[in-house]
């Protein structure tokens, strides 16, 4: 995984990828969140829980049907794809 | 800590709907999907076959509840643990197996609840939620006439092809749902039931249609981009092709 989140320009992203990492990894999620809520607070660690577990379950809706991205998508994000080696 | 009462009902929502029958899986095979789901969790097999270049490569049986046809398990087990690395001709042999292509759909929609509930609940750090109770009733067996094959894997019903008979899936008139048809919105489409049951509920977790599209706006704690950095992440980690 190519860690830029300092490139991104989104506030906490760092705090926040870390915390989508350890939600789907299941690994020290205790820890990343409640940096979430120190920094950010409950309502934020909420919500960035129900996007990460949203999306936890839809990218297996994408992946069981075989649905696939719109073309026009996939031209504005072939460069994020390449890096992160998606199909 | 305090949920947001929309996302709490939806969630809940979603979960009693497991246990009411659907349009192809009774009630009680709709809360037996999801308690192989959870299982699947800690079946050795897909543990092994996470570890190899194809999971082809690792023969074995599934460590299964036992209460649903090998087909069926196959199928949860695969999407709940390597949904990455599925392929058409994976879910063909999934219909060779014996499931019809209505029961997989909705099938894949129970994982999808029960995946995003329990990842949810984990996140917070809330107890999972018990499996909800199965409910007395026949499956509906109802498929959308405008349905058909060339976008999915499955037949699908597109906005632009549906019927008098059909439902509305993607906009109501007057109603409270806006959904425009993107690729995503018509994958679960043949079956209704569980495409609706899935977008109510992740559209409070995410953002709906058009919220997303308003930028000027921002209808969470956290904000647009924060959002899309997050979904952008989960897909990358499992692999996701969409």
């Amino acid at each position: 995984m190519i860690d830029r989140a300092s490139e991104t320009g989104v506030p906490h992203a760092a705090l926040l990828l870390a915390f989508a990492d350890a939600v789907i990894a299941g690994n020290a999620i205790e820890a990343q969140r409640d940096r979430v809520i120190a920094a950010l607070g409950d309502a934020a660690m909420i919500d960035a829980a129900a996007v990460v577990a949203g999306f936890d379950g839809i990218t297996r809706i994408a992946d069981a049907t075989g649905i696939p991205i719109e073309p026009a998508k996939a031209e504005q994000t072939a460069d994020f794809r390449s890096e992160l080696e998606l199909g | 800590m305090r949920i947001r009462a929309d996302l709490r009902a939806a969630q809940e929502h979603a979960w009693d709907g497991i246990g009411q029958a659907g349009s192809w899986w009774s009630g009680a095979e709709r809360v037996a999907i999801a308690s192989e789901t959870r299982h699947a969790v800690r079946c050795e097999l897909c543990a092994a076959r996470r570890e190899t270049l194809s999971p082809a490569m690792v023969a074995g049986d599934h460590s299964s509840l036992g209460t649903l046809p090998a087909a069926a398990v196959e199928a949860i087990h695969r999407i709940r643990s390597d949904s990455g690395r599925l392929s058409g001709q994976w879910y063909h042999q999934a219909l060779d197996g014996g499931l019809s292509e209505e029961q997989y759909v909705e099938l894949v929609a129970i994982v999808a609840v029960v995946v995003a509930v329990d990842t949810f609940r984990t996140a917070v750090g809330v107890s999972p939620l018990d499996l909800p109770h199965p409910h007395d009733g026949a499956p509906t067996r109802i498929r959308p006439r405008g349905a058909r094959h060339g976008i999915a894997w499955m037949a699908t019903l597109a906005p632009e092809d549906r019927t008098a008979e059909d439902p509305d899936l993607y906009r109501e008139h007057p109603g409270p749902r806006e959904r425009y048809g993107a690729n995503i919105h018509l994958a679960l489409s043949l079956v209704p039931c569980a495409m609706m049951q899935w977008w109510d509920m992740f559209e409070c977790m995410y953002l709906t249609s058009p919220t997303m599209r308003d930028f000027g706006h921002e209808y969470r704690a956290v904000t647009h981009a924060q959002m899309e950095m997050l979904a952008a992440r989960v897909a990358a980690l499992n692999r996701c092709h969409y």
